[in-house]
């Protein structure tokens, strides 16, 4: 017996179950010579007939294998399902969840916007790895034990909803909504915290407050009526013609007021233009106006054309 | 054109189970693994070494085959030879591959090209 083929036995022998391995020992090693005798016995060098037995016996481990008669992977067809599921399930809420209780709790410490959504983001990151290491951890022992799960059978009662084809989807809808909260926030707070010092105390609000008796208020019910439109369009789930007409007088309804107020200069308060030396020289102040009042156009304009394609191809 | 690949995996798949049935047969008469090995190929049913020889072994577990140490030759050899449960499985599966060859005759009949 050569050292090639000795190790190549002792390679088998090491994941095989002990009660068996001396026996598969003694009969692999008399196969392994009778296949090698066999190409010998064609004038083949020893030598070179040992290297190539081995090499189409193959990998040991996996010989080693067939003879446990021990699956090579790691989560099988019977427990794959399970395991997917369970992991989508667990994936689904738990790593936010408390990605946000952390980002909560660093946030009511007193720590920075910046560190407390890092230190959120981090812990949603480190829980989500634990459970995928975890669930599989516990699928791939089932799997080495053949333990049966008795899951209930899947009956055709299982089978989810016809997915219904939606032009509007619930994350375009939760977006808009969201950027239209955070628009009519900013306006009353803008009004207190603008991140200007006043001369005395306070803020100074970037906003002319004269426009409170009115516009302000006007533009903020505009805004409010916008929101209520996202919802229409979710519950329809496609732009219809009243959706689109309702669109454009709420976009009319907000950019006219804007521009007009931006070109008559009435927009901005005059104490933060009077404040900032930049605004006051040459066309500065005039640039930010045709730039303001060229952005509204284009997005209100944009927005209308949009909206009136998607309801052309919807009514297709 | 079929690629080479799909051919395999489908002469793959009909040619499992085969390997069962005639080691079943070969092993009427009692044989060592090489030696069976070369029997097989001999016989039109080419097989790897590492599939036949822990086969055996799982054979000789279900009790369908049984086996004897020969130490009279040159190096101790296992002798298997079918048992009277795998001669009796033996005649199921046989039953069974010739349903399977009358069906897919009847069938190829009864279909046009």
């Amino acid at each position: 017996m050569t050292t090639l083929a000795d190790r190549y036995v002792a390679a088998t022998l090491r994941s095989v179950p002990a009660p068996r391995r001396e026996e598969i020992a003694t009969e692999l090693r008399a196969s392994i010579q009778d296949m090698i005798e066999g190409r010998t016995d064609g004038g083949e060098e020893t030598a070179a007939a040992e290297r190539e037995v081995l090499t189409e016996l193959g990998d040991p481990a996996q010989l080693a294998a067939r003879y446990a008669d021990r699956r090579l992977q790691l989560i099988g067809p019977r427990y794959y399902l399970a395991w997917e599921r369970l992991l989508k399930l667990l994936l689904s809420f738990i790593p936010a969840m408390v990605g946000l209780v952390v980002g909560l709790v660093a946030a009511t410490d007193g720590k920075s916007v910046g560190a407390a959504v890092g230190a959120g983001f981090a812990s949603a990151f480190e829980v989500a790895v634990q459970i995928a290491f975890w669930v599989t951890l516990v699928f791939a022992v089932l799997e080495r034990t053949n333990t049966p799960l008795h899951l209930p059978d899947w009956s055709v009662d299982q089978l989810p909803e016809a997915p219904v084809e939606r032009q509007i989807t619930l994350t375009d809808t939760a977006a808009a909504i969201g950027f239209l909260a955070l628009f009519i926030a900013y306006l009353p707070l803008q009004h207190f915290r603008s991140f200007v010092p006043a001369d005395g105390a306070g803020n100074l609000p970037v906003l002319d407050p004269a426009l409170w008796s009115f516009w302000l208020p006007f533009l903020i019910a505009v805004l409010v009526a916008s929101v209520g439109l996202e919802f229409a369009k979710y519950r329809a789930g496609r732009f219809t013609w009243p959706l689109v007409a309702v669109n454009a007088v709420l976009n009319l309804a907000f950019a006219v007021p804007v521009v007009w107020l931006m070109s008559a200069d009435r927009l901005l308060n005059p104490d933060l233009v009077a404040r900032f030396e930049w605004l006051r020289e040459g066309h500065n102040l005039k640039t930010v106006t045709t730039v303001v009042v060229v952005t509204t156009i284009l997005v209100v304009l944009w927005d209308t054309v949009d909206s009136v394609i998607k309801a052309r191809r919807a009514a297709r | 054109m079929v690629s080479d690949d799909v051919l395999r995996t489908h002469l793959q798949e009909l040619r499992r189970g085969t390997v069962v049935v005639a080691s079943l047969i070969a092993l009427r008469r009692p044989d060592y693994g090489y030696a069976l090995l070369q029997r097989l190929t001999g016989h039109g049913f080419p097989v790897d070494a590492n599939t036949l020889y822990p086969l055996l072994r799982r054979l000789e577990e279900q009790g369908l085959l049984t086996s004897e140490w020969n130490t009279e030759e040159s190096r101790p050899r296992k002798f298997y030879r079918t048992s009277p449960d795998g001669e009796a499985m033996l005649d199921r599966l046989l039953a069974d591959l010739t349903a399977v060859q009358t069906s897919m005759t009847a069938l190829l009949e009864g279909v046009d090209r």
